[in-house]
């Protein structure tokens, strides 16, 4: 018996680049049409021949183009279910909150800024309550544009906190590399930065994602009262 | 007009796929053969036409796969029918249905 998985992973190698899957499937499709063609009394050696012809030339082409085209209008459409559910809404919520954090700035709202006492370098918590409380609306803004695309709860989720979320990551990317540079280049391992690490995200991610998810957990439960009137 | 053959093939193809996939699960050889059988030869898949559109239907979550174990060993990736896709078949026949009445106003020819 021929090792058809082998044989279609040899002839379609654009397909092998897809996914293994794709490769079983047809494998698994030739082995039935070969043995079909066994049953009628077809010898083996025309009945292999018959079969190849499958994948052979022309045909062989048109799959392959016919695939790829569907891996990548797969690909296409997740990315832009991910790009409409979730990177535009809070893309939309991280400007809105930006732009409030701005404005109050502008208008002379500065956030009030606590040094942390007895430290060898100067270490603050930042508390910026009036910014915290505007971020519950650009959350819900975030997450009703999430929602009006299709998004699943988690997504709208995720827009509403994309904010808080992406300070966060930056942080937790920036500081635990300052940290190693200063232990390569100055040989001194300085664990006041990850305090100080704790204070930047809990100013600048922790408590702004939490008033985020607020907004998004209003705008959930508006939505749900909403489709319950429109019922 | 290659375009518009195009888009015909295509659309009696997945009409053919979802009727028969609203029997039972099938798995793509066995949809093929079927196909064949029941058209008497007029209608046939090649590989290169029946899997990247029975992939199609699965992205529009029209048609389930699951890999299942034959009694003979053999894994075999089966399709079936999801309520979406069950509930296309009605106005897929209807479109088919108005395109042969038109095409009959015109060409004076009797559909079976």
């Amino acid at each position: 018996m021929p090792d058809w998985k082998q044989i279609v992973h040899k002839n379609l190698r654009a397909l092998g680049v897809c996914s293994p899957e794709f490769t079983e499937e047809l494998a698994g499709h030739l082995e039935d049409s070969y043995e079909a063609l066994l049953r009628e009394g077809v010898p083996a050696e025309v009945a292999f021949h018959r079969t190849m012809r499958q994948i052979k030339g022309r045909r062989r082409d048109w799959l392959e183009l016919n695939f790829v085209k569907e891996e990548l209008m797969t690909g296409l459409t997740r990315m832009n279910g991910f790009i409409r559910k979730v990177a535009l809404p809070g893309l939309l919520t991280t400007a809105a909150s930006a732009l409030v954090s701005w404005v109050l700035i502008r208008v002379g709202i500065w956030p009030k800024v606590i040094l942390m006492p007895n430290r060898e370098f100067q270490m603050f918590l930042a508390l910026s309550p009036w910014w915290w409380g505007m971020l519950p609306f650009c959350g819900v803004l975030g997450a009703l544009l999430s929602r009006r695309n299709g998004g699943s709860r988690l997504q709208c989720i995720a827009a509403a906190t994309a904010p808080g979320t992406v300070i966060g990551a930056i942080l937790l990317l920036e500081f635990p590399l300052g940290f190693i540079y200063q232990g390569l280049v100055n040989h001194q391992w300085d664990f006041n930065l990850l305090e100080a690490l704790g204070l930047f995200l809990l100013s600048f991610s922790v408590i702004p994602a939490a008033f985020l998810l607020l907004g998004a957990g209003v705008s959930e439960v508006s939505a749900k009262k909403f489709d319950r009137i429109a019922q | 007009m290659p375009l518009v053959n195009a888009q015909i093939k295509r659309g009696s193809a997945e009409l053919a796929v979802l009727a028969l996939l609203a029997e039972r699960p099938l798995h793509g050889y066995e949809i093929a053969k079927q196909i064949e059988a029941q058209t008497g030869g007029v209608l046939r898949f090649d590989m290169a036409s029946l899997y990247p559109m029975l992939h199609r239907l699965e992205r529009k979550s029209w048609v389930k796969a699951e890999w299942q174990t034959l009694p003979n060993g053999r894994r075999r990736r089966c399709y079936r029918l999801t309520a979406s896709g069950r509930k296309q078949i009605a106005p897929l026949r209807a479109e088919w249905r108005a395109f042969f009445q038109a095409l009959q106003s015109v060409t004076g020819f009797q559909n079976a």
